[in-house]
């Protein structure tokens, strides 16, 4: 077997999307997605521009919040507060990342064992 | 089709009114979700109650299970004949659906009035895999198993050079099968890099610790360094102290776009476990004509915590 060579899109900021894709790939509705945007919970590339872009940075977060509002049965304004933690955790996450990268090893650091 | 009992699934009467089904469930979830409770058989669980609150809280959705009647769980049943009507599910297709599909598949159909069925998106996969610095750098092939209600399959496929620790990867249309007419679900693939026993990644960038002695740092000389590709010989400038990164441009991970991150050697002085007598008596004489305090910059300066010697 072969692997097939599938196109792969990097869910990251090379790529953007429209509202309707950002939807679509979310689970969450446009209206839902607009009302986000009310509490300022979701950002696009530019403010004011019509037709709104997205970084394609939004879609894990996004679905990661839509998923927790459906098993948790929470309401909109929720996920707006549940995206941000999450958006924070993971530039946290990020952060630890490039301070470990940074950082000397065991044997560096005279850690033994 | 197996009949599940959602009221026993919830801990609910079957004439529980909205809130006390909402009050069970979200008591429920709060107690069995995966991101909340890693013991076995928890996620079955939260699965179970979610299964239940999706057609309990729906009075459409309830009304028709209640039509089914009490029976006991996993006890096989034939769904009322207007089920497959309503549904426009034929022969093999409405055989193969559970109890959930189709109660989500009916309670979709009449909310919108028609007897055509409803297009239903096919699922997303959503999964972690861990892949070596080598992989990120060069590419990597995996095999994705994945698995619903069409069966299991096995998707071998190409994860590009460039990725990065953390990276989220969309794979459009190869997940599950849409039906009537709905679009295929997507794979969603997120990167996690193995420990490297040698660097340490930041992003597109690579970390090593590399390990001079006093005199190496002190002369400064030509040292042989790790890359991916192969050993370099790195020149090490005089005078350099620890900690001072020295930068290999282009020797870090390839960036999926032509381009590479840069290798830095993060500086480590280190000093022998023994020492010769010869290399003591040198030390001891290089501690007496040198003027060298590393401690200068901070004498002086107010401490923290008092020492006891």
């Amino acid at each position: 077997m072969n692997p097939q060579p599938f196109e792969w899109t990097f869910l990251d900021a090379r790529e953007t999307l429209s509202l309707l894709e950002l939807s679509q790939v979310s689970g969450l509705s446009v209206s839902e997605l607009d009302e986000l945007m009310d509490y300022g919970a979701l950002a696009p590339l530019a403010a004011g521009q019509k037709p709104n872009l997205f970084s394609a940075e939004w879609v894990s977060p996004l679905r990661t919040a839509g998923r927790l509002r459906q098993d948790f049965d929470l309401d909109l304004f929720s996920v707006a507060i549940v995206l941000g933690y999450v958006n924070r955790i993971d530039a946290l996450e990020r952060r630890l990342c490039v301070l470990q990268a940074r950082l000397p090893d065991d044997r560096a650091r005279g850690v033994s064992g | 089709m197996k009949f599940k009992d959602y009221y026993a699934a919830l801990g609910v009467n079957r004439d529980a009114d909205l809130d006390q089904i909402k009050k069970a469930y979200r008591k429920l979830a709060r107690q069995h979700h995966p991101d909340m409770s890693k013991e076995a058989g928890a996620e079955a669980r939260f699965k179970d109650a979610a299964e239940a609150y999706a057609t309990l809280k729906d009075p459409e959705k309830r009304a028709a299970y209640d039509q089914l009647g009490m029976r006991p769980p996993g006890e096989d049943f034939a769904p009322p004949p207007q089920w497959r009507h309503d549904q426009g599910a034929e022969g093999q297709m409405f055989e193969d659906m559970d109890l959930a599909d189709l109660l989500a598949a009916l309670g979709k159909g009449r909310a919108g009035g028609q007897r055509a069925p409803m297009p239903m998106a096919g699922r997303d996969f959503e999964t972690s895999v861990r892949i070596s610095l080598e992989d990120a750098h060069r590419g990597a092939q995996l095999n994705l198993e994945l698995g619903d209600t069409a069966g299991d399959r096995t998707l071998q496929v190409t994860v590009p050079a460039g990725v990065v620790e953390g990276q989220k990867l969309r794979l459009k249309g190869k997940g599950g099968k849409g039906r009537h007419g709905g679009s295929d679900g997507d794979i969603y693939l997120h990167i996690a890099l193995a420990p490297h026993k040698v660097f340490r990644a930041d992003r597109h960038d690579l970390y090593f610790d590399l390990f001079l002695s006093p005199s190496e740092a002190a002369l400064g000389g030509e040292v042989e360094a790790p890359t991916l590709d192969a050993a370099v010989v790195l020149t090490v400038p005089p005078l350099t102290r620890a900690g001072r990164k020295l930068r290999l441009r282009g020797r870090g991970l390839a960036d999926g776009r032509g381009g590479r991150g840069d290798l830095y050697a993060a500086v480590v002085i280190d000093v022998p476990a023994t020492l010769t007598e010869e290399e003591r008596k040198l030390y001891k004489k290089l501690a007496e004509v040198s003027h060298f305090n590393p401690r200068h910059a901070t004498i002086g300066e107010p401490a923290n915590e008092s020492a006891t010697i």
